[in-house]
C-alpha cells in the first residue's frame, strides 16, 4: 500500500533535478532563440553622415590657427554658452548652454578647428540638444554667421 | 457624495497647477545660435578689459580671486587663457521650506476631507554648485597686444532633495541649471581682479 518512504524522498529528489534542468535548458534556448541582428554598416558611412557634414563644417580664409579658435570661443561666449573645456594643441572647444527658460534642458556644442594647407582653417561643429543630435542646417547656418562676425568683423 | 466631489476639484486644481509650472515656453533649437539682444548687455557685464601685456599674470591673477572667492579651479588651458572653476554649497532656503511645510499641510488637510491621500511634499533645493567659466585674450585690433579682454561667466546647477505627491515617491536628484545674471557678482569680481594685477579695469 504504502510506498517505501526512502524510494519516495528519491523520486521527490529527482523531479526537483528534472525541473531545475528543463529550467536551465529553457534559459539556455531562450538566450540562443533571439539573436540580435548584426547590422552589417554599423560604421560605414551613410549618406546621411556625410550630408550632415557637410552642415557642420565650414572653411575660412584665416592663416593663424591661435586666432580662428580665440574666434570660436568668442562666438560661443557671445551666443550665452559657458566654456567648458579648451584645448589648443589640438584645436577644440567644448561649450554648453542651458536652453533657458527651460532649466531642465542643455545644447552642448563641440568644435574643432584644423588647419588646410597654409592659409585656411576648416572650422567643425557638432551641436546636440540633451543628448541628441541637432540636424538643422538653420542651427549651423546660424552659428558660422556669428563666427564669421566674431572673426572679421567683431575685432571691435 | 460631497466630499468626493471636493476631492476630485482639488486633485484637478493642483495637477492643473503643476502642469503650469512644468511647461514653460519653449525655446526650439533655432533659437540656440542666434544672438539676442540681451547678448550685448551679457558681453559688458561679464568682460573688462585691462592695460598690461601680460596675459599670464592676468589668468594667473584670475585664478587667485576666483580662489580666494572660495572656488576650485577644474580646468584651465594657459595658451587660450582659459579657467573654469566651481564650488559647492548648500543651496537650502527658509521660504522653501515653509512653504513646503504649509503645502503639506493643507494638502494633507484638504485631502482629508476629499477621502483621498493628496499630501504633497514638494521637493526643495539641497544642493548647488556655482560655476565660473573664465577667458582672457589679447585684443586682436591693438597690433602690439597692450590690451587684454577677461570674459567671465558664473552659472550654478542645483539639485533638489526628495519629495511625495499623493501615494507617489518624487525621487531626489531632479537638477536645476541657471545662469546667474547678477550684475553685483560681476563687479565684485572684476574689482578684486583689478586689485590684484594693480590695475584699472575698463568697462567696454
Amino acid at each position: 500500500m504504502s510506498s517505501n518512504p526512502d524510494a519516495n524522498g528519491r523520486r521527490t529528489r529527482s523531479r526537483a533535478w528534472a525541473i531545475a534542468l528543463s529550467g536551465a535548458i529553457a534559459l539556455g534556448l531562450a538566450g540562443c532563440a533571439s539573436p540580435p541582428e548584426e547590422p552589417v554598416d554599423l560604421l560605414a558611412p551613410t549618406e546621411e553622415q556625410m550630408k550632415i557634414r557637410n552642415l557642420q563644417t565650414r572653411t575660412f580664409d584665416i592663416s593663424d590657427r591661435q586666432a580662428a579658435i580665440r574666434g570660436v570661443i568668442q562666438a560661443l561666449q557671445d551666443l550665452g554658452f559657458i566654456i567648458e573645456r579648451a584645448n589648443e594643441p589640438l584645436g577644440m572647444v567644448t561649450g554648453a548652454r542651458f536652453a533657458e527658460p527651460r532649466y531642465f534642458d542643455v545644447v552642448g556644442v563641440t568644435v574643432t578647428v584644423r588647419p588646410v594647407g597654409d592659409s585656411r582653417m576648416t572650422v567643425r561643429a557638432n551641436a546636440i540638444f540633451n543628448n541628441e543630435p541637432i540636424t538643422d542646417p538653420e542651427v549651423y547656418r546660424n552659428f558660422f554667421a556669428t563666427l564669421e562676425r566674431s572673426l572679421f568683423i567683431g575685432r571691435n | 457624495m460631497r466630499p468626493r466631489v471636493i476631492g476630485v476639484a482639488l486633485v484637478l486644481t493642483s495637477s492643473l497647477l503643476l502642469a503650469g509650472c512644468s511647461t514653460g515656453p519653449k525655446t526650439t533649437s533655432k533659437d540656440f545660435f542666434v544672438l539676442t539682444p540681451e547678448s550685448a548687455a551679457n558681453k559688458s557685464m561679464q568682460t573688462r578689459q585691462f592695460e598690461t601685456r601680460d596675459a599670464d599674470e592676468l589668468l594667473s591673477a584670475s585664478a587667485a580671486v576666483l580662489q580666494d572667492l572660495g572656488f576650485q579651479v577644474t580646468e584651465s588651458d594657459r595658451s587660450l587663457g582659459f579657467l573654469r572653476a566651481a564650488k559647492e554649497r548648500s543651496a537650502r532656503e527658509y521660504g522653501q521650506e515653509w512653504t513646503r511645510g504649509l503645502v503639506a499641510f493643507f494638502s494633507t488637510i484638504l485631502g482629508a476631507l476629499g477621502g483621498a491621500n493628496t499630501m504633497m511634499l514638494m521637493p526643495i533645493d539641497l544642493q548647488q554648485q556655482i560655476n565660473a567659466s573664465l577667458v582672457a585674450h589679447p585684443i586682436p585690433d591693438d597690433g602690439d597686444g597692450a590690451r587684454n579682454e577677461v570674459r567671465i561667466v558664473f552659472y550654478r546647477l542645483v539639485w533638489k532633495g526628495d519629495g511625495q505627491s499623493g501615494d507617489s515617491y518624487i525621487p531626489p536628484g531632479e537638477q536645476k541649471m541657471e545662469m546667474i545674471r547678477d550684475a553685483r557678482l560681476y563687479q565684485s569680481f572684476f574689482a578684486r581682479l583689478g586689485k590684484a594685477v594693480f590695475l584699472e579695469a575698463e568697462k567696454i
